[in-house]
C-alpha cells in the first residue's frame, strides 16, 4: 500500500462529504456530480476545469460546485479524488471519523442503558473530542518543522544550485522534486507515527534541529552543509567511488544523516528518494549513524583546494609567468598591464620585487627540463616572421630559489567555507 | 609514450584524428602543435606558434587548427606540412572546435569573443561577444556550449547566432573548468576546479531539467585532509554516451552519466591529467599528462601523452 501514510482514511468526496470504498469510485462520483457541466452535461476532471469549459465553450460563469454541500462549494480549489483536499478538512474528517467510531463504541457499550443515557452519550464526544485532538496537536508543531525545513532547503538548493551532490538512486529521477514531497507530505505522515512508536516520536525532536542546522546556521556553512546532506545520498549512487567520495564535510553530514535514517520506513517512494535511496541501495548509513558522528568529525580536519586563484583559469595564470610573457607579441606591451588583473597574479611585472610575494605566488624559478630551450627549435616551416630571441637568452630570472615553505603553495586550509561564491 | 619527440613543456590539449585512431593532434605550452602517429609511437609532423598553444582541432583528417597565447589562429595542411594564419583574435585563443554540422570552426578566446571561421577559404565568419572570458566550449549538433568566467554558460546556434539561444549560470559554486557535449547531443557535462562534475541537459522544459544534477569526484582524503582538486578534462566515448574525466589528482575516472555510476578508475597518473581525447571509434583514450602549475613552479613529473586501449568493460553501461 504505497500511499497508507498520507490517507488512512477511506476515500471520501470533499464536496458532498460521502464515503466511497475506492478511490476511482470516488473519482467517477466527483466526475458525475460535481464536475458535469449542466448545459452539455460533459464531464470534466476538476473543479478549474470545468468553470474553465464553461466560460471557454458557453461563455457562462460558474461560482460554486454544483451539488456540493454549504462550505465545501469552493469552484478554485482543484480537487481531484483524495489529492487536492486541504490539511484542515482531512483533520477535521478525521476527528469527526474518530468521533463517530468513539461514539458508536460507546453506544454498544451502552445498548442495554436506557434513554437517559443518550444525553451522556453526547456529552461524550465531546469529551473524547478533546484528548483525541490533543496528541495530534502535539505531533504538529514538530512536522510542521520538520516539514518546513526541507521546505526552505529545497528551495535554497536549487537557488543554491548543486553544490552538494545531487546523484539520487537510480530509481529516482528527480533530485529536487525529491525535497518538496516532504514537505506537505511529512505531516499527515507524522500523526501515522505515535501509535507504537515512542523512540521515533522522539526523534522528530531532533530532525527540525539538524536541517536547521544547515539551513539557518550561517547561509555560509549551509552551503556546505547542503552538499553535505546529499552527498550522505550520492554515496551509493557511485558504488565503486564510495570509499574515495565519502568526503563530508565536517559536522553537517552527521546530523543530515538522522533525518534520513527515522524517515526511512515511512518514506514513500515518490518523496525524498534520496532518502530512500540511501536506505535501499546501501545498507550502510542507517546502520552506521552512530558511529558515523565520531568518525566523520575527526576525519576531516580541512578541506584544501588545489587551485591557486579563483579568479583566474590555471591558463591564465601561466600564461602570466615571464617566460611566456615574454613570448607572446605584442605592440609596447606593459608587462604590468599584462599582468594586472587579479590581486594575488601579477607575477609579470613584478620580477625585481618578488621577495613580497603573497604566498600563493611561486617566486622561485626552477629550471625545468630544457625549457629554455625550446623555443628556438623547430623554427623551419615556421611563418610569421622570426622567433625573437628571448628563448636564448635563457636565464631571464635570476635564480631566485627563494624557497617557499614546505607545504605546497596555493593551498588556503578552509576553502569550502563560505563567501566567495556562495 | 610520446617518447623523445614528446612535447618538452606542458600538453595543453590532445585530439584524435576524426577518421583514424591513429593519429593524434598534441598541443603544446612549448609553443609546438604535433601529429603523432600512436601506433607507431612516433612523432609525424611539428609546427610552430610563437606562443603556447592552447588548443588545437582537426578540421579533417588533413588539417590541424590551433591557437594560444599569440592569439593567432593557424591551419596547417598535415599533407604539405604549410602553415597559414587564419586570423587572430585580440587575445589568447583559449579554445579551438570543428561543427561539422555546420562545417565551421569555432575559437573562443579571453578577448570574450567567440569566433567562427569558414574552413575551406579559410575566413572569419563572425565575430560573438561573450559576457566574459571563454574559458572552454563544446559543439553539440549544430549547437555551441561555452563556457566562461564568472560560471556563465552559454548556449548558442550555430546557424543563427544573431541571439543567444540560452544564458545559464553553472549549477556548481567555483569557476568552470571544462564542458563537453554528450555524444548523443541532448545535455553537456560541466566540470569546475574543486573537484565537482555537473550533468546538465539542453532542453530547457521543466521534466527534462529535474533530471540534471551534480557529483563530487577527484578529492582524496588522507591525514584528515581532504584534498580538492581541478577536474580539468572531459571526453566522451563516441559511442556509449559514457564520458572521461581527469583531474590534478592524477587519475582518469568514467563515467556513465544515466545510470549515475562510475564505470572505473584508471591507476594514478604522474601528475594531473590536462586532456583527454576518446579515439572516434572508442577504441583508445589519449591521457595527457601534464603538470599544470597548480601549486606553482615546483619540480614535477616529465610531461608525457599516455595512449590506452579501452575496453568495453571499462567504457560501456552496464
Amino acid at each position: 500500500m504505497g500511499r497508507k501514510k498520507k490517507k488512512q482514511l477511506k476515500p471520501w468526496c470533499w464536496y458532498c462529504n460521502r464515503d466511497f470504498d475506492d478511490e476511482k469510485i470516488l473519482i467517477q462520483h466527483q466526475k458525475a456530480k460535481h464536475f458535469k457541466c449542466h448545459i452539455c452535461h460533459k464531464k470534466l476532471y476538476t473543479g478549474p476545469g470545468l468553470a474553465i469549459h464553461c466560460m471557454q465553450v458557453h461563455k457562462e460563469t460558474i461560482d460554486a460546485v454544483p451539488n456540493a454541500i454549504p462550505g465545501r462549494t469552493d469552484i478554485e480549489l482543484e480537487i481531484y479524488g483524495m489529492e487536492g483536499i486541504p490539511e484542515k478538512d482531512i483533520q477535521d474528517r478525521r476527528r469527526v471519523l474518530e468521533q463517530k467510531s468513539q461514539e458508536s463504541q460507546k453506544k454498544k457499550q451502552d445498548q442495554d442503558d436506557s434513554d437517559e443515557d443518550d444525553d451522556d452519550d453526547e456529552a461524550g464526544p465531546s469529551s473524547f473530542q478533546q484528548p483525541a485532538s490533543q496528541p495530534q496537536a502535539a505531533y504538529m508543531p514538530p512536522m510542521t518543522q520538520a516539514g518546513m525545513h526541507p521546505g526552505p532547503q529545497a528551495q535554497g538548493m536549487p537557488r543554491a544550485g548543486y553544490a552538494g551532490v545531487h546523484v539520487n538512486s537510480l530509481k529516482y529521477m528527480m533530485p529536487m522534486r525529491g525535497m518538496m514531497p516532504p514537505g506537505p507530505a511529512m505531516p499527515p505522515m507524522m500523526p501515522g507515527m505515535p501509535p507504537g512508536m515512542p523512540p521515533h516520536v522522539a526523534r522528530p525532536g531532533m530532525p527540525p534541529m539538524a536541517p536547521a542546522a544547515p539551513i539557518t546556521a550561517p547561509r555560509m556553512a549551509s552551503r556546505p552543509a547542503v552538499p553535505a546532506t546529499q552527498s550522505a545520498a550520492s554515496k551509493p549512487l557511485f558504488p565503486s567511488a564510495v570509499q574515495a567520495q565519502q568526503t563530508v564535510l565536517g559536522l553537517s553530514s552527521t546530523t543530515s544523516d538522522s533525518p534520513k535514517v527515522t524517515f526511512p520506513a515511512y518514506t514513500q517512494p515518490s518523496s525524498t528518494p534520496s532518502v530512500a535511496a540511501s536506505s535501499s541501495t546501501v545498507a550502510k548509513p542507517p546502520a552506521t549513524v552512530t558511529s558515523k558522528p565520531a568518525i566523520l568529525t575527526t576525519l576531516i580536519a580541512a578541506i584544501v583546494l588545489l587551485h591557486p586563484d579563483e579568479d583566474i583559469s590555471l591558463e591564465e595564470r601561466r600564461a602570466q609567468l615571464p617566460r611566456y610573457q615574454r613570448l607572446i607579441p605584442r605592440p609596447g606591451q606593459t608587462a604590468a598591464a599584462a599582468a594586472s588583473a587579479p590581486p594575488s597574479g601579477a607575477v609579470g611585472g613584478m620580477i625585481p620585487s618578488q621577495q613580497v610575494i603573497p604566498p600563493q605566488q611561486p617566486g622561485m624559478r626552477h629550471p625545468i627540463h630544457g625549457q629554455y630551450g625550446g623555443p628556438p627549435q623547430g623554427m623551419p616551416g615556421y611563418m610569421g616572421g622570426g622567433m625573437p630571441p628571448y628563448g636564448q637568452s635563457a636565464p631571464m630570472v635570476p635564480p631566485y630559489q627563494s624557497g617557499p615553505p614546505g607545504p605546497p603553495m596555493g593551498i588556503r586550509p578552509p576553502v569550502m567555507s563560505p563567501g566567495s561564491r556562495y | 609514450n610520446t617518447g623523445d619527440n614528446g612535447p618538452e613543456d606542458s600538453v595543453s590539449a590532445v585530439k584524435f584524428s576524426p577518421s583514424s585512431a591513429q593519429f593524434l593532434l598534441v598541443s603544446s605550452w612549448d609553443c609546438t602543435v604535433r601529429l603523432f602517429d600512436v601506433s607507431a609511437n612516433s612523432m609525424r609532423m611539428k609546427y610552430q606558434h610563437l606562443a603556447p598553444v592552447l588548443d588545437c582541432a582537426f578540421y579533417d583528417p588533413t588539417h590541424a587548427w590551433s591557437g594560444g597565447l599569440d592569439s593567432q589562429l593557424k591551419t596547417h595542411d598535415l599533407n604539405t606540412d604549410q602553415d597559414t594564419i587564419v586570423g587572430t583574435h585580440d587575445a589568447p585563443i583559449r579554445c579551438v572546435e570543428y561543427c561539422p554540422e555546420v562545417n565551421v570552426m569555432v575559437t573562443g578566446s579571453w578577448d570574450m569573443s567567440v569566433r567562427l571561421w569558414d574552413p575551406r577559404t579559410p575566413c572569419n565568419a563572425g565575430t560573438f561577444t561573450q559576457p566574459e572570458k571563454v574559458y572552454t566550449l563544446s559543439v553539440a549538433g549544430d549547437r555551441l556550449i561555452v563556457g566562461t568566467a564568472g560560471r556563465r554558460v552559454l548556449v548558442w546556434d550555430l546557424r543563427n547566432m544573431g541571439y543567444v539561444q540560452q544564458r545559464r549560470e553553472s549549477s556548481l559554486k567555483y569557476q568552470t573548468r571544462c564542458i563537453r557535449a554528450f555524444t548523443n547531443k541532448q545535455g553537456y557535462v560541466l566540470s569546475s576546479i574543486e573537484g565537482r562534475v555537473a550533468v546538465e541537459y539542453l532542453d530547457p522544459s521543466l521534466e527534462v531539467q529535474k533530471k540534471k544534477y551534480a557529483f563530487k569526484c577527484h578529492r582524496l582524503k588522507e591525514n584528515g585532509i581532504e584534498q580538492v582538486f581541478p577536474v580539468n578534462a572531459i571526453s566522451f566515448h563516441s559511442v556509449h554516451n559514457t564520458f572521461a574525466t581527469g583531474g590534478s589528482d592524477g587519475f582518469v575516472n568514467i563515467w556513465d552519466p544515466f545510470n549515475k555510476k562510475r564505470l572505473c578508475q584508471f591507476h594514478r597518473y604522474p601528475t594531473s591529467v590536462a586532456s583527454l581525447a576518446f579515439s572516434t571509434d572508442g577504441s583508445l583514450l589519449a591521457i595527457a599528462c601534464s603538470y599544470m602549475q597548480e601549486q606553482g613552479d615546483v619540480s614535477h613529473p616529465a610531461d608525457a601523452v599516455f595512449i590506452r586501449q579501452v575496453t568495453d568493460a571499462e567504457t560501456k553501461p552496464k
